[in-house]
């Protein structure tokens, strides 16, 4: 019976090699693998339980990928569960976007100002494009791209590519410009 | 409040051949007519072609042999957006050495809006960054093309023995010629007679390269006759019990911008080369001068004539509207702006009883009964300290404020219905300057332009009544 009312201390990880901003904002209990990139100003909020980030990810401005309580549920109440929020690799979250999705694969493009809905899942190659809202109750299947403004839906044949140069670039140029957070090397204890 | 300044809450009446109500900004200005014209009433011409994307500029004869198409830039099958080249690298054997491996460039075309790749339908990756791309031949090109030709022929043929029928009840002296001159029969099989007619002399441009020379036999096209089949192939056995892979089907619209082939497969979808656009131009019907003429180049986007109504009338905006009630008087805020350099006099008139035009108020309006005088627009007031203000005398039960340009007023408005939108209408009257004309001498030092008096149907939609 944790007291809830008490506020969360900022736990998880950050795997060295990982260039997070200190001008992001991370509350609660993230995991960010190695690799990634996290913009200044992006958003990653752990409030309903933890987030899992994996390694090679771009996160870019603005994003926000936040593990929110469901809707109709009070954040008192006591038979709520933290559920883990989990993204694979080498996922691109572009800027303005806003991601609730519990479980994210591999390769997937998040457009600029897309919005994925809570009980949306994404698999590996899927393309959310730009200003879509996608927020039905579903598996979206392998390399589907959502386009469009009425989210047209098509199959492309190959999954999008690993955004490795850009990585590379943001890896060597961010330190330049912005200080980083501390990143740990062994797991904390919680 | 911007909902108020919306265009379509001001509507100014156009007397063509249709009675057209529309906002100001979509209609121009004939100032040798002195009338507004709207999109229904000129005739549209079109001035040259360009492609949208690459914006090349394109002959009229060149556009009509590639078909109004632009030869470098594709469009996305899938949904429509312009294609761009992409490059990647592959090893390749050198050609002169087989045993070392270089890279070369392979390019391809992708769409950036739905990731389709010119690999989606089994296209190969080229070698050359542009003009490498083909369309896929139509097959039944050749069967189309000498059905045409037939016709014009038939066409032509019947044209000619019309026109001969004509001459033969003419005096025998008339020139043969003339057959080859008249467009006063509506051309089978050729463009429309709008075009015809502001080509009254010209050969017509279609058939000119087949155009008789007299005495001289045209040689017979023969076309066999469409072979109906008795047998057609059957439906495969699956073809009501297989799912439906909805990703594979193409949608009606993907197929139907390809009448050519119309492909039920997504993986039958080639790019097309992009259509051209072209430019505009508009000319009043009456008077037959041009009302607007946009730039050759078309990467300008300004009018070598432009005469838009904006520039020439009075401008009427809502400015803040009070509760509307039903039976009950209120007043409006209006806002009247003049586009002219010179001062003018505007005065607004209800309309009467029996008015023709009035069909669509459901309120009695009472407008201001003395003449509104509006400072002519000055571009360099706001810089110029030392200019006075000019004083006008205002009634402050009339006008409510007054700044450069613009003045604002009060009408009163009595809903006379008690549910639906509430609509104004009114007349304003206001005297134009045509500098177009020419200025004559005048002895006695007149004003070196007339003024005529214009009068326009005006009216507003002031939305619901309060509840």
């Amino acid at each position: 019976m944790a007291d809830k009312q008490q506020t969360v201390l900022k736990s998880g990880k950050i795997a060295a090699g990982a260039v997070v901003c200190v001008e992001s904002e991370i509350r609660g209990d993230v995991t960010i693998g190695a690799r990634t990139v996290v913009h200044p100003k992006a958003r990653i909020n752990a409030e309903a339980g933890p987030i899992i980030i994996g390694e090679g990810n771009l996160i870019e401005e603005q994003a926000l990928i936040i593990n929110s309580y469901p809707e109709n549920i009070m954040p008192e109440s006591e038979d709520v569960e933290p559920k883990t929020m989990s993204i694979g690799i080498n996922n691109v979250f572009e800027v303005g976007c806003v991601s609730q999705a519990l479980k994210i694969g591999d390769n997937n493009v998040i457009e600029s100002k897309a919005d994925v809905g809570r009980n949306v899942i994404l698999t590996s190659g899927c393309i959310i494009g730009a200003c879509c809202q996608v927020n039905t109750c579903e598996v979206i299947p392998e390399n589907t791209v959502i386009y469009g403004s009425n989210c047209m839906r098509r199959i492309q044949t190959e999954k999008p590519q690993p955004q490795t140069l850009q990585l590379d670039f943001l890896m060597k140029i961010l330190p330049n410009y912005h200080h980083l957070k501390k990143t740990v090397k062994s797991s904390g204890k919680n | 409040m911007a909902s108020l300044l919306q265009p379509d809450r001001v509507l100014y009446l156009v007397r063509g051949e249709k009675k057209i109500r529309s906002p100001l900004s979509q209609l121009y200005f004939c100032r040798y007519c002195s009338e507004l014209r709207s999109l229904e009433c000129v005739s549209h011409e079109v001035d040259s072609h360009y492609c949208p994307s690459c914006l090349e500029n394109m002959p009229s004869a060149e556009a009509k042999l590639k078909k109004n198409r632009c030869a470098n830039c594709f469009d996305c099958p899938c949904c429509m957006h312009t294609l761009s080249t992409r490059a990647t690298n592959i090893p390749a054997p050198l050609p002169d050495d087989p045993t070392k491996i270089t890279m070369k460039k392979a390019y391809y075309l992708a769409c950036g809006f739905c990731r389709w790749t010119s690999r989606d339908v089994g296209m190969a990756d080229k070698s050359v960054a542009s003009g490498g791309w083909q369309e896929p031949e139509n097959p039944h090109t050749q069967r189309i093309n000498k059905l045409i030709e037939y016709y014009q022929q038939l066409a032509q043929r019947e044209k000619l023995e019309r026109d001969r029928k004509k001459l033969a009840r003419r005096r025998p002296f008339m020139p043969q010629a003339f057959s080859q001159h008249t467009i006063h029969v509506v051309e089978k099989y050729g463009m429309g007679t709008r075009l015809q007619r502001h080509r009254s002399g010209a050969p017509i441009s279609n058939l000119y390269g087949l155009s008789l020379k007299e005495g001289e036999d045209q040689k017979e096209i023969p076309i066999e006759p469409a072979q109906a089949l008795d047998e057609v192939e059957p439906l495969p056995e699956d073809y009501y019990t297989r799912p439906v892979s909805l990703p594979e089907v193409t949608t009606l619209r993907q197929r139907l911008l390809q009448p050519d082939f119309q492909p039920a497969g997504a993986s039958q979808l080639h790019p097309k080369h992009k259509h051209l656009l072209i430019k505009r131009s508009l000319r009043c019907r009456k008077c037959e001068h041009n009302l607007s003429k946009p730039e050759f180049n078309p990467t300008s986007i300004k009018f070598k004539i432009q005469l838009v109504a904006v520039n020439y009338i009075p401008d009427v905006r809502i400015m803040s509207i009070p509760n509307l009630r039903h039976m009950k008087e209120s007043q409006v805020l209006l806002t009247l702006t003049n586009p002219v350099e010179h001062v003018t006099h505007v005065t607004l008139i209800a309309c009467e009883e029996g008015d023709a035009d009035d069909v669509n108020s459901t309120a009695k309006v009472m407008v201001p009964t003395k003449e509104l005088v509006l400072a002519g627009k000055d571009a360099a007031a706001e810089y110029d300290e030392l200019a006075e203000p000019q004083d006008f005398q205002d009634d402050p039960d009339v006008v409510a404020f007054r700044k450069s340009n613009k003045i604002g007023f009060f009408i009163k408005v009595v809903p006379q219905r008690e549910d639906g939108d509430v609509t104004v209408a009114f007349r304003m009257r206001h005297d134009f300057r045509n500098l177009a004309a020419p200025i004559r001498p005048s002895e006695e030092g007149d004003a070196p332009a007339e003024a005529i008096w214009l009068t326009h149907h005006v009216e507003l939609s002031l939305g619901p009544l309060a509840p």
